[in-house]
């Protein structure tokens, strides 16, 4: 592909969120990309791990079987079947082939697709809209996901249509990434979201069924061969994984050599519990929650170590 | 903090409410005490009718039959001065009040005085803004007041003098008791629009100044002419005349701040009341020489305005950033006044107003204004008249007292502009932050070029005051009109699906034959089907507006508004005169349900023409049984494209719809001698409205309330605050100067604007907003009262975006379980 004009490139993504404040600098939108890497059991966006397009059934905004049967009646596979309480039950094993869009006949989109097929032109059309703001804020588009980095080529496209239509940028990544596509993201991006989750490989690997080497080898080469970049590395604070002394230590620890690189925790939350249950899935953390004074104490730390 | 603990952001609106609850006091208490006092000594206390205004007016009106009536006017003026009980009230600095002690409202008589019978009895038991009256002041009303007006309101004038097409849209019964709701005539409850006076000149030149410059031109009048003698010399003499009762009322006050100062055994009470005194002595009637002074002065005049009549929404303040400046400066370099003794009379002002209620004894005028709302804006910021920023240490000053000082009075506007320093944009963006919606924001970038291009000077447009609810006037150039129509086009929408005919008037034929809607071969024909209806609601409300300009002199005087206008001293008019030459009438009719209006066609033309999905018998069939057990076809129709995403689909309709008001206003505003031009600012009304409108095909269902000014409907507006502002831009027909004001109202969650760098991000908005040229904004910050009612009502919430690093979601997408976790945290900022 001729990387100055791969605008009709396209990846899948599964949302554009306008006016996104903590997400990088300024106003931002950020663009969701599908698919990741890691399995993190307390992921609050489940629907970002699979790069495929998925089927969501949200029981919520369904209107019951008394009111309206018509994706039942769109589905000839079999795979949508009435259930308790009014609602319908899915069976996605049975859906792997089909191509029958049952989500357009939902009037009240409780049967949604996550994901969608977008072309590089289409998303900064979108991104775009919002420019007025990047340039009285300073703030632009985020690449987020899932891991961006993992729809590679779209991602670096993306980032290049937004340099060219002058769009600041910032890239989320969990770092477990080709080396490659990193270091070309760092070279186009203004800004870098890195996330540290724990130091320990074997910890690491218990809570997000990959190991912190590559992670952290990655990381150093970032510091390495791009110290002026402007990186912000978050921690996720996780009840029973990393919301101790000793594993925030560690992190600050990797961080100590850095002092340009700004540093935050983010508290877990459990709002993502009910996109588990959309995917008709189990949330692997169930009711779990963070401790208000253990994440309390844990900023001071990282304010007593950072400054 | 409730739990300093833990990183949580409360806005200081909240920590007040909580602090409150657990019996602490206000934090700012002891800053503020002698306000905080008196505050309290009427917070929550149901507002009373004061008959006192009404009844010496009448007497007055009663003795004067067939004079002038700017000459009779003024004789009222003047006889209420002599008569109306005068009070100074416990702990202020301030003297004059328009009636008795507490929250308390005043009647005008001559403006809808048919309907005071009726009042007196349903106001008590009123739901919405009660009042109470005492058996003895109702005895006045029924046997004094109202028999000496019967025959002779403005309202039954209006009633009588519109034609039978125009009535029919307007009103619901022949005497005019009761509007239809469609083509609504607010003229009748107020004797016109909101105003603002040219309070610097009492400042500088006192009442005594102003008379003598009257006295001068009485002088110099043509001893032979007729006009003169007959048109000026009346106008002139009442101008003399209500000078002195200005100086009459302020020197009664004066006297009884003596008197109390005699039996005051305190000696620091005892002291403020004699400085009162001579305060009182020397103000309105002289220049004014200190900031007590200046402050003194302009409340004087602008409780006696409120006596004279009901201006919409009571007058405004305008720019007192302004001019109160030079006697602030003044007073701090010579060592007279600190920061707080100023805040503490700025903020005796506020109590003040607070207490005064606008009083809206008419159905209609009440259902308007619900909660007692008034707006009397404060102007601050904005440029000088040379085009620099005009922002200075009262600027700051009445900031703070926004922040400090927990009231909605005064309704604080903040002027922005391009060169708009980042200080005050800061310390815009904190105030708003506290969390009370205050200050409003109005934009210099669109209304300085547009007045310009309405035949202003640029010196006279860069000193615009905001005005009520969001308009803005220019005091010495511009003329006012009465209230303009109230248009319910989502009514015009309604006759579209049933020819011409609404459900809640049955078989009554209101509008135009459109035809049987299910015949409607295209979009085209939808389309051409709502023009004709719009178009015949706008003739409608011109029509209106013809008979209403030249009814309103015959009913009308303001002489001591005349007298602080240049023009009418110039031309010795009155203010309520049709055209005054050099004027410039700036009028508005404003469009009820524009939202509403919109997603509707939207939906319609994506689903019935576009996609096919349903076909408009099936439409109209589920609007006819309100969606019951039609809920799918409400959401078919509820997730069409919507007003306020920033989506072209919807915007485009938008824009093409504010056209046929802009285009129409453009061409027949000429007739009417004015600018009759469209503006979107409801007040409450949409609320009213929406009681006339059976089921929209927005999936709005029928009797509840319209979309709000130039916002999105009800929670449609799922794209966040960027797309809002966007969506605002992007239907607005910048090509036409035909246009006034557009409300805008936009919600926050205190997480996004969290710490400096939420502040930060805030003022980036302001900016943009200021860049887009757009009129108006104020901001909700939002809180666990919000989240509550979201719970309860997730259909009107369905945008609340639920925003946390890396993650988003709907809050009414939310388990039940997970909402009750948000609320119990966004007291600590996590939303
Ligand atoms: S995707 Fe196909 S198989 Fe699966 S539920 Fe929808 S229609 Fe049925
Ligand atoms: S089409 Fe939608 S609303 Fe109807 S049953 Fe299926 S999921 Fe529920």
């Amino acid at each position: 592909m001729n990387p100055t004009d791969d605008t009709n490139g396209n990846g899948i993504i599964f949302n554009i969120q306008k006016y996104s404040v903590h997400d990088g600098p300024g106003i931002r939108t950020v663009v969701f990309l599908k698919g990741c890497p890691l399995r993190c059991e307390w992921c609050s966006n489940p629907e970002s791990q699979a790069t495929r397009i998925q089927l969501a059934y949200n029981t919520g905004r369904c209107l019951g079987l008394s009111q309206c049967v018509r994706c039942v009646e769109m589905c000839l596979s079999g795979a949508i079947s009435r259930g308790e309480d009014e609602r319908i039950v899915i069976d996605r094993a049975l859906c792997a082939e089909c191509t029958r869009d049952c989500t357009s006949v939902c009037p009240s989109n409780a049967l949604i697709t996550y994901g969608v097929r977008r072309t590089v032109r289409e998303v900064l059309r979108t991104v775009e809209q919002d420019s007025l703001f990047y340039a009285r804020s300073g703030g632009g588009m985020t690449l987020s996901g899932g891991e961006p980095l993992m729809q590679g080529d779209f991602a670096l496209a993306l980032l290049r249509e937004a340099r060219k239509r002058r769009i600041g940028t910032a890239v989320e990544t969990c770092g477990h990434v080709q080396w490659e596509t990193l270091d070309e993201a760092c070279r186009l991006t203004r800004t870098l979201l890195f996330d540290l989750k724990h130091v320990d490989p074997a910890r690491h690997e218990a809570g997000t069924g990959v190991t912190s080497t590559l992670i952290l080898e990655n990381f150093r080469r970032v510091m390495e061969h791009h110290p002026k970049l402007h990186v912000m590395v978050r921690t996720p604070v996780i009840p029973g994984f990393n919301d101790d002394e000793a594993a925030i230590s560690a992190i600050l620890d990797v961080l100590a050599p850095y002092p340009h690189v700004e540093y935050s925790l983010l508290p877990y939350h459990r709002l993502g519990t009910q996109k588990y249950h959309f995917l008709g899935r189990e949330a692997p953390m169930g009711e779990v929650k963070l401790d208000d004074k253990r994440m309390a104490s844990l900023s001071r730390l990282v304010a007593a170590r950072r400054g | 903090m409730r739990n300093p603990e833990c990183c949580e952001v409360m806005t200081p609106h909240e920590q007040r409410l909580f602090d409150k609850m657990e019996g602490k006091e206000d934090r700012f208490r002891a800053g503020h005490s002698r306000v905080f006092t008196i505050l309290e000594s009427f917070e929550g206390l149901r507002p009373r009718i004061d008959v006192e205004r009404a009844k010496y007016f009448t007497e007055s009106m009663r003795a004067t039959e067939g004079q002038p009536l700017v000459l009779r006017w003024a004789k009222a003026m003047r006889h209420i001065a002599e008569n109306i009980s005068v009070y100074i009230d416990d702990h202020q600095l301030l003297a004059g009040r328009a009636g008795a002690q507490g929250r308390y409202g005043i009647l005008y008589p001559e403006l809808d005085g048919d309907f005071l019978g009726l009042a007196i009895e349903d106001l008590p038991k009123r739901t919405e803004s009660p009042f109470t009256i005492t058996p003895e002041d109702a005895r006045v009303v029924v046997d004094e007041i109202a028999p000496f007006w019967k025959g002779k309101t403005y309202h039954e004038s209006l009633n009588l003098a519109l034609p039978a097409d125009v009535h029919k849209l307007t009103y619901d019964d022949p005497e005019g008791l009761h509007s239809r709701f469609i083509v609504n005539e607010t003229s009748s409850f107020r004797s016109s629009i909101q105003w603002v006076h040219d309070y610097e000149k009492v400042l500088k030149k006192g009442f005594g100044g102003l008379k003598q410059e009257a006295l001068e031109k009485l002088a110099a009048l043509d001893p032979l002419s007729p006009a003169d003698n007959c048109e000026k010399r009346p106008f002139l003499e009442a101008v003399t005349i209500v000078c002195d009762a200005m100086a009459i009322w302020a020197r009664r006050h004066a006297a009884l701040a003596r008197e109390k100062a005699g039996v005051e055994t305190n000696a620091t009470r005892k002291a403020e009341l004699l400085t009162m005194a001579d305060i009182c002595e020397r103000v309105p009637e002289h220049p004014a020489r200190t900031f007590h002074e200046a402050v003194q002065s302009q409340w004087f005049t602008q409780m006696f305005s409120r006596i004279e009549q009901k201006t919409g929404t009571i007058v405004s303040n305008g720019r007192m950033d302004q001019y109160l400046y030079p006697f602030y400066e003044k007073d701090m370099a010579e060592g007279r006044l600190t920061e707080d003794s100023a805040l503490e009379l700025i903020e005796c002002m506020w109590v003040g107003m607070a207490q005064f209620i606008d009083l809206y004894i008419s159905p209609t005028g009440g259902a308007f204004n619900e909660g007692y709302a008034h707006w009397e804006a404060v102007t601050v910021g904005g440029q000088t008249t040379d085009g620099r920023d005009a922002t200075n240490d009262l600027t700051y000053l009445f900031l703070k007292s926004k922040r400090e000082f927990p009231l909605h009075y005064p309704d604080l506007a903040a002027r922005i502009h391009s060169r708009a320093p980042e200080r005050y944009l800061w310390e815009v963006a904190e105030t708003i932050k506290d969390g009370s919606g205050f200050p409003k924001l109005i934009n210099d970038e669109e209304i300085i070029p547009l007045y310009v291009s309405k035949g202003a000077t640029f010196e006279e447009a860069y000193d615009y005051a905001v005005s009520g609810c969001t308009e803005a006037r220019m005091p010495n150039r511009d003329t006012y009109t009465s209230g303009g129509a109230y248009i319910n086009f989502a009514a015009a929408l309604e006759m579209v699906l049933y020819n011409g005919r609404m459900k809640k008037y049955g078989v009554a034929d209101l509008g135009e034959h459109t035809g049987d809607p299910c015949e409607f071969k295209s979009w085209d024909d939808l389309w051409n089907a709502y023009v004709a209806q719009h178009k015949l609601f706008l003739k409608t409300a011109f029509m209106q507006q013809h008979i209403i300009n030249n009814l309103r002199a015959r009913h009308f005087a303001q002489p001591m508004g005349s007298t602080l206008h240049d023009l009418c001293m110039k031309h010795c008019l009155d203010l309520h005169t049709p055209q005054i030459p050099e004027g410039i009438n700036l009028g508005y009719f404003e469009y009820i349900g524009y939202g509403t209006v919109v997603d509707s066609l939207a939906a319609l033309k994506k689903v019935v023409f576009e996609d096919k999905t349903l076909t408009m018998a099936e439409v109209i069939e589920a609007l006819e049984c309100n969606f019951e057990g039609k809920e799918d076809v409400r959401q078919i129709l509820r997730n069409a494209p919507c007003y306020g995403n920033n989506d072209d689909y919807a915007d485009t309709i938008a824009r093409d719809i504010d056209q046929l008001s802009v285009e129409y206003g453009a061409r027949y505003s000429k007739d009417l001698g004015m600018h009759n031009d469209v503006r979107y600012v409801p007040f409450t009304s949409h609320v009213p409205f929406g009681k006339v409108v059976s089921a929209t095909p927005n999936g709005r269902k029928a009797w509840s309330p319209l979309s709000d000014g130039s916002s999105a409907s009800h929670g449609a507006d799922v794209n966040g605050p960027t797309a809002v502002l966007l969506s605002n831009f992007s239907s607005k027909n910048y090509g036409y100067r035909s246009r006034a004001a557009r409300m805008l109202n936009i919600k926050f969650t205190p997480k996004c604007l969290e710490g400096d760098d939420g502040t930060q991000k805030l003022v980036s908005f302001i900016r943009t907003f200021c860049d887009l040229k757009l009129w108006h904004v104020q901001f909700n910050v939002i809180n666990r009262e919000t989240l509550l009612a979201a719970q309860r009502d997730p259909e009107k919430y369905r945008n609340l975006i639920v925003r946390i690093a890396g993650y988003s979601a709907y809050f009414v997408d939310l388990s039940p379980d997970l909402q009750n976790d948000l609320i119990a945290r966004t007291e600590h900022g996590t939303m």
